[in-house]
């Protein structure tokens, strides 16, 4: 099934063109993601949701460059992303994109602090105006007093929540979130979606969230249903003329969903 | 990544795992130690013989002698031969290429005397011409002999040794000075005639030379005609038959020494003299086994100095390549966050350089610890890992020198032994996929 392009297109700040990703698993080939085609717009909240194994993380791993289409196009911002060599695309992630994961990924033998102004090391910021940065950053997310914690020395939560900091310290205007309470309980979960929420609408954000909960779902403006790595059905949770009005008003219904 | 944050980082990633980092370091200090080592002691040796070809009063010389020692291939002694030096090979040995000086010798001993004192001298007689060439050694006072005054006599710094009373049983001894004190030179190889006046000749133009530590200091030297000259005066007092004797020992030669003009053509004007029929001796073959001694011991060493750079190449290769086992998620972590395959593979590259640097640096510093151990307490060792132990000057001998560029080449070698290592261990880490890094575990 195909999305309908928006008719305006400058508004697209994510588009998928039929993109097909094939593993060959000894001589079997596996076609994790079928000639799938969709658009996201600027600001928007979009969740990819599907069982496991339905290709959804693929899909977002192709999203994010990370790995290489079998065919297809994608392009993020006007630039077709599988066309760019290893330097572009770090140099474009730098710039443009964040990145929140199911298991935290935060490097253990570094602090809090030292998590979060990794990405801004990698783009040649001052040392004072990044410290500051992610300094700023942890305390939007509510861990001020943890700044010198290491990883192993927080809870779930708490680790997510630098991994959010992360994402969006660099202000990056796509944030790509892969199962982001996959690990944590309901309470948790909660937090950290109406953080990432919250984040993403003061900054105009667009968020890509992987996911295989219904309820996480519900936080999207856009569902888009994947199964068996095609896409099943787009389900529009909250029309809005303008996607941060939609966003507003998501976190309200959300709150009645769980 | 600016460098400062590569620092930061490389050395944070080196000190998270530090008993692992340490012995990494350690097989490079090792390395860098050995290196050190052998080229100290090479340096240590090479200025020894420096010293020692020049207390032997030089190397280029080469001497002929009456009684020659025959040596075979191995250096041992076999028998000796006589050998009849007169003024025709004289001026033989002068036509062979290379040749710089040659001069016929003839050694006399005699006595001195001032007053009841006495003391013995050897004199040994050159032409005079030849005395520059020979590389003679400065004097304190009094001139070398020249076309207007061959009469010079030419004490070297030790001679004479000593004037004793003759009839002291104590064999007591007296300094004399006899540049204030008459003193007289006797001959006393033949009984003197009775009849005649004993032949004495009161010293008076003598000059003395500074100390050379070399053969020099224990002879008494003059001009050839000059010594002709008095020890025929000396003749004259003998009695017939010794007279006939005494100056046939001035009609032959002692000794043929020649000067070579490079050290490099030492042994091959000593082949040209063998050509000739004639033994001939010089520095060279004494220097030769020690020089091949000390050589052999430099390649040992220089060897186990090589295996142990090698060792710890391998052993810094296999540390990175742990070490990227190890940091697979963290490399795709930072991957997806943007950080450049450059930046990647200049992190692992500067964890190894600084495994090196490190290394070399304590390498550095124990080297120097080591070179001080070994000039104070290493003369026993050297003399018996040296043949020509016995050579050495104990007390004013370095064994170890690091010249000036070694710590620097050294620490170089041990960066670039890092730099080598790491470099196949930082590309893979490049290359490792950021997707599957995430997915392990760590």
């Amino acid at each position: 099934m195909r999305c309908r392009m928006d008719n305006n297109i400058s508004e697209n700040i994510i588009e998928v063109k039929n993109v097909k990703k094939i593993y060959r698993m000894g001589k079997e080939r596996i076609c994790a993601v079928d000639e799938v085609s969709f658009a996201i717009k600027k600001g928007e909240f979009c969740c990819l949701y599907g069982v496991s194994g339905s290709g959804k993380s693929t899909l977002l791993n192709l999203m994010a460059g990370i790995e290489k289409l079998s065919s297809g196009q994608i392009i993020i911002k006007g630039r077709n992303i599988h066309k760019m060599g290893e330097k572009g695309l770090a140099k474009f992630r730098q710039d443009n994109l964040g990145f929140v994961f199911q298991s935290y990924n935060l490097l253990n033998m570094m602090t809090a602090l030292e998590n979060v102004e990794l990405p801004l090391i990698f783009k040649h910021i001052p040392v004072k105006k990044r410290k500051k940065m992610a300094r700023d950053m942890l305390v939007k997310v509510g861990l001020g007093p943890r700044l010198k914690h290491r990883p192993k020395e927080m809870s779930g939560g708490q680790q997510q929540r630098v991994g959010i900091a992360r994402a969006f310290v660099s202000n990056p205007e796509i944030v790509f979130a892969d199962e982001p309470t996959g690990n944590l309980d309901s309470k948790t979960s909660k937090e950290v979606m109406d953080l990432i929420k919250e984040m993403a609408r003061t900054n105009h954000q667009t968020i890509v969230m992987v996911t295989h909960d219904r309820r996480l779902a519900e936080y999207a403006d856009r569902i888009i249903h994947i199964l068996d790595g095609k896409i099943e059905n787009i389900e529009v949770v909250h029309k809005a003329e303008s996607p941060i009005e939609a966003l507003g008003q998501s976190g309200e219904v959300v709150d009645e969903v769980s | 990544m600016k460098i400062s944050d590569l620092f930061k980082m490389g050395l944070r990633s080196l000190s998270r795992r530090k008993a692992r980092t340490v012995l990494t370091v350690i097989g490079v200090i090792i390395g860098a130690l050995s290196i050190i080592i052998v080229i100290s002691i090479g340096k240590g040796m090479e200025s020894n013989f420096e010293t020692q070809v020049m207390q032997q009063g030089g190397i280029t010389t080469i001497t002929v002698s009456t009684y020659a020692d025959v040596f075979d291939d191995d250096g041992n002694w076999i028998s000796n031969k006589e050998q009849k030096l007169d003024d025709h090979l004289v001026e033989q040995i002068r036509t062979i290429e290379h040749v710089r000086a040659v001069s016929p010798v003839i050694n006399k001993s005699a006595t001195l005397y001032s007053g009841k004192y006495m003391s013995w001298i050897n004199i040994t007689a050159m032409d005079m011409s030849v005395f520059e060439a020979f590389d003679f050694p400065e004097l304190t006072y009094g001139t070398y002999p020249s076309e207007e005054d061959n009469s010079q006599i030419i004490f070297g710094y030790t001679s004479p040794y000593g004037f004793q009373d003759p009839t002291s049983r104590m064999g007591q001894q007296k300094q004399i000075d006899m540049q204030k004190t008459k003193v007289e030179l006797r001959f006393d190889e033949f009984q003197p005639d009775t009849k005649k006046k004993a032949f004495s000749l009161p010293l008076k133009n003598i000059s003395k030379m500074v100390q050379t530590n070399g053969e020099f200091d224990y002879n008494t030297y003059m001009d050839m005609d000059y010594l002709k000259e008095i020890y025929m005066k000396y003749c004259n007092t003998l009695s017939l038959t010794d007279r006939k004797k005494a100056i046939k020992t001035i009609e032959e030669y002692n000794q043929i020494k020649l000067n070579v003009d490079n050290v490099n053509n030492v042994t091959e004007v000593q082949e040209e003299i063998e050509k000739l029929g004639f033994q001939s001796y010089s520095m060279m073959q004494y220097l030769e086994p020690l020089k091949n001694a000390s050589k052999t011991l430099q390649i040992v060493i220089g060897i186990l100095g090589a295996v142990a750079m090698v060792v710890s190449a391998i052993n810094i290769a296999n540390t990175m390549i742990m070490s990227i086992y190890e940091r697979t998620k963290e490399i795709g972590i930072m991957k997806v966050l943007g950080c450049t395959i450059r930046d990647i593979r200049n992190l692992f590259l500067f964890e190894a350089a600084m495994i090196g640097l490190f290394g070399g640096l304590v390498g550095v510093i124990l080297g120097y610890i080591a070179s001080f151990l070994f000039n104070t307490f290493g003369g026993p060792v050297f003399s018996v890992l040296m043949s020509g132990g016995a050579m050495y000057d104990m007390a004013n001998t370095k064994f170890s020198i690091i010249p000036f560029y070694l710590p620097f080449a050294s620490l170089a070698i041990s960066v670039a032994v890092g730099l080598l290592s790491g470099y196949f261990p930082a590309v893979r880490a490049t290359r490792i996929s950021a997707i599957e890094a995430m997915k392990t575990e760590g």
